[in-house]
């Protein structure tokens, strides 16, 4: 399936980034392409774009500030996790979701 | 400038020495300071404690990530030091709440969001590096400051085939859409 992430600590420094690498990689490697925005203290990298979250299966918001631009996401499979799970269990994560999504 | 830039084997220690978290963080912060990244050790440590009071810092594998987000920060960096002592440091990682940690990369980051953002992006970059769980487990093992930046610049194509000790169990997640 093609997943789409937005991750968003509270200092911005490195949990968006490490756990943005992680839900990339769990998700590459159940055989899944993603793509995950990063909302930092430098601001938002690798902004998905209207095309890639309309094809998105699901969303994942890693976050434990405001998501911001939500309203892109209208009508989509949301699945809203503090950073802490899926810094923890990335791989659980992409499992669960194939399971509940039956993809 | 590029990744290896930022990393700086004045401010990387093998041996940091301390016996708490307190300890080693004052240890990593006078490297800091007498290489010109901070100017108070003091400010520079309670500005580390105010973001450790909003969430663990430990990330499994033995290595804790953290950050002082300072005004006394002149210049942008991460320290690394691999401890002498195991070190208890709380961790969402592990049920107890706690991991030990042998490995700490701090991050030395301005209070100014628009200080330096040319560095900030290259340490966006490395912070993203340790999400990788084959990274991580040959860096807690690395014997040398050479290895150490090495196995931070490395692409992931070579650590393939790498063991990776702390595996995540796969459970069901309690997430609803």
């Amino acid at each position: 399936m093609k997943i789409v992430a937005v991750t968003a600590c509270t200092a911005g420094i490195a949990h968006t980034y490490i756990v943005a690498e992680k839900i990339q990689n769990a998700a590459v490697e159940a055989g899944h392409s993603c793509k995950v925005e990063t909302q930092g203290t430098i601001g938002v990298q690798n902004e998905l774009t209207t095309q890639e979250i309309a094809e998105a299966d699901v969303v994942i918001y890693a976050h434990d500030i405001a998501v911001r631009g939500q309203e892109r996401f209208a009508g989509k499979k949301i699945v809203d996790i503090p950073i802490s799970v899926a810094m923890k269990n990335p791989k659980s994560l992409i499992a669960t979701i194939e399971k509940k999504l039956g993809k | 400038m590029n990744l290896r830039d930022i990393l700086n084997e004045d401010i990387i220690d093998l041996e940091v020495e301390g016996k708490t978290k307190d300890e080693v963080l004052r240890y990593m912060a006078k490297g800091l300071l007498d290489n010109g990244y901070i100017e108070d050790v003091d400010q520079f440590v309670k500005d580390i404690y105010v973001r450790e009071a909003e969430g663990p810092t430990g990330m499994g594998s033995h290595i804790s990530i953290p950050h002082g987000k300072s005004e006394s920060v002149k210049k942008i960096g991460i320290a690394i030091g691999k401890t002498v002592n195991d070190i208890p440091w709380e961790s969402g990682m592990s049920d107890t709440g706690f991991q030990d940690t042998r490995l700490i990369f701090l991050f030395c980051v301005s209070a100014d969001n628009e200080f330096a953002t040319n560095h900030m992006l290259l340490l966006s970059e490395l912070a993203g590096k340790l999400g990788n769980d084959a990274r991580v487990a040959r860096l807690s093992e690395a014997a040398t400051k050479e290895e150490v930046i090495s196995l931070i610049l490395c692409d992931e194509s070579e650590l393939e085939g790498t063991a990776v000790t702390e595996t995540e169990e796969i459970v069901d997640l309690d997430i609803d859409f």
